[in-house]
């Protein structure tokens, strides 16, 4: 869900027109802000989510290999 | 770089694999994603996906939703509980109340709730009632349920906790003689708060491949073509494919509020016995939310089948990954998502459940296939 609000350890989120009042208590240690983007379970923030990386590391292997074949 | 999941699909498909493979999952998330999606039609012959132990509903002790139930009827308080907890039968009699729905319905004060935060607002609004909260669940569960306690609750409310730890039971499974699988597909969620690491024991110890994955079947997919290409390649690593969540070291910070709130204790699960280090208990500057300390034990000592599942119910070797859940005898039969038996029916967590829920409505036991309600 993405933050739109916050007050405390707590935020108004939002996520496909649904609204939800979430606990920003388990993330004490992570720096958030309006619009960033939290995994919510069962009322509670549990991780930011990050940029996308990577699906899997055989992705970077074939990519190293295919780059290595480019530059061959 | 990034693949869709038909991408992941058609590399899976090009894969030249021969033998047999068996990929576990231990997640009703994941179980649910692969079912509803068709992922295991779609896979090629050779690889089965197997649900291991992903539904805490499904293994929480029957002597808990027995006292859970008793404290409701007895003690006079407010019961709360995630709603999948509502429907999961005990062995009693017949005529005694089997379950906290039919509890609810004859009068006890039971409330499902969808948050921890619902039963300390439950608890601030009937400073006169004690309120109970029956808690359930994985790691993921466990962490908010920490956060509840240390951030502060009210004094008319206790916790009967059944929280349970993921990897402990797959330990268990890889350490007896017949683990049953291949491959790993670990848990997305549980890994984002307790972090990846807690599965590379499965790699390291045992030399089976691992892959964490998210919930959308694009992550799923990714994670079971690094197992199955870990196999073929003779590879072993944990390849992390939901890293839009899952970061070295999980969430310290929720690690860290467990710590303080609970303690691992060895627990029992419903049908399997006792698993070393598998479950939480509150510490005890919280025996005061102790719903264990709080209350008398209602469990009558010689209860019949106290802690079994149902007579004729697997779901134990359903949980384990030994069956599939059609090859229990009842699935279809005595035991449908209306009148449920066994707790893989009742939890939106259960295989049993995902499965009628996908529509399999065929029973694989006793030789010759039978279609159910045909």
């Amino acid at each position: 869900m993405q933050i739109v609000e916050i007050d405390g350890f707590n935020a108004h989120c939002a996520a496909k027109g649904v609204a939800r009042e979430v606990s920003l208590y388990l993330l004490q240690g992570e720096p958030l802000a309006i619009g960033d983007f939290v995994m919510v379970h069962v009322g509670y923030a549990i991780q930011k989510m990050n940029e996308q990386e990577a699906r899997s590391a055989w992705e970077v292997y074939d990519e190293m290999l295919a780059a290595e074949a480019r530059g061959a | 770089m990034t693949l869709t999941a038909q991408e992941w699909l058609a590399k899976i498909r090009a894969l030249p694999l021969q033998r047999r493979v068996r990929i576990m999952n231990v997640c009703g998330g994941h179980e649910r994603s692969i079912t509803l999606a068709g992922i295991r039609s779609a896979l090629p012959k050779t690889v089965e996906l197997i649900a291991g132990p992903g539904c805490p509903v499904c293994v929480c002790p029957e002597e808990d939703v027995y006292q859970a139930i008793q404290l409701a009827l007895q003690a006079n308080v407010i019961l709360v509980a995630f709603g999948d907890m509502l429907r999961v039968p005990v062995n009693v009699p017949k005529g005694e109340v089997r379950s906290l729905e039919q509890a609810k319905a004859s009068g006890a004060d039971i409330r499902p709730i969808a948050s921890p935060r619902e039963a300390v607002r439950i608890a601030r609004e009937n400073p006169q009632r004690a309120v109970v909260f029956f808690a359930a669940g994985f790691e993921t569960t466990t962490a908010p349920v920490a956060a509840m306690l240390l951030e502060g609750v009210p004094n008319n409310l206790s916790v009967l906790l059944s929280a349970r730890r993921t990897w402990p039971a797959v330990a268990m499974l890889l350490d007896s003689d017949t683990p049953g699988f291949d491959g790993l597909v670990a848990p997305g969620h549980v890994s984002t708060v307790m972090g990846p690491e807690e599965w590379l024991f499965v790699v390291e110890k045992h030399r089976i491949p691992t892959a964490v994955a998210g919930f959308m079947p694009v992550s799923l997919l990714a994670a079971m073509y690094s197992v199955l290409r870990q196999l073929l390649e003779g590879e072993r690593f944990l390849d992390n494919c939901y890293p839009e969540l899952v970061r070295p070291g999980g969430n310290p910070g929720a690690q860290a509020q467990i710590a303080q709130a609970l303690h691992i204790t060895d627990a029992n699960w419903r049908g399997i016995g006792v698993i070393p280090a598998s479950g939480f208990g509150l510490n005890p500057c919280y025996a005061r939310h102790d719903a264990r300390i709080q209350f008398p034990d209602f469990d009558a000592a010689g209860r019949k089948r106290a802690g079994q599942m149902p007579p004729g119910c697997e779901c134990a070797s359903v949980v384990l990954g030994k069956i599939n859940p059609n090859e229990c005898k009842i699935y279809g039969r005595a035991c449908t998502p209306k009148s449920p038996v066994g707790p893989c029916m009742v939890s939106d967590e259960g295989a049993c459940r995902i499965w009628w829920a996908a529509g399999v409505r065929t029973n694989a036991t006793a030789g010759d296939a039978q279609a159910l309600d045909a």
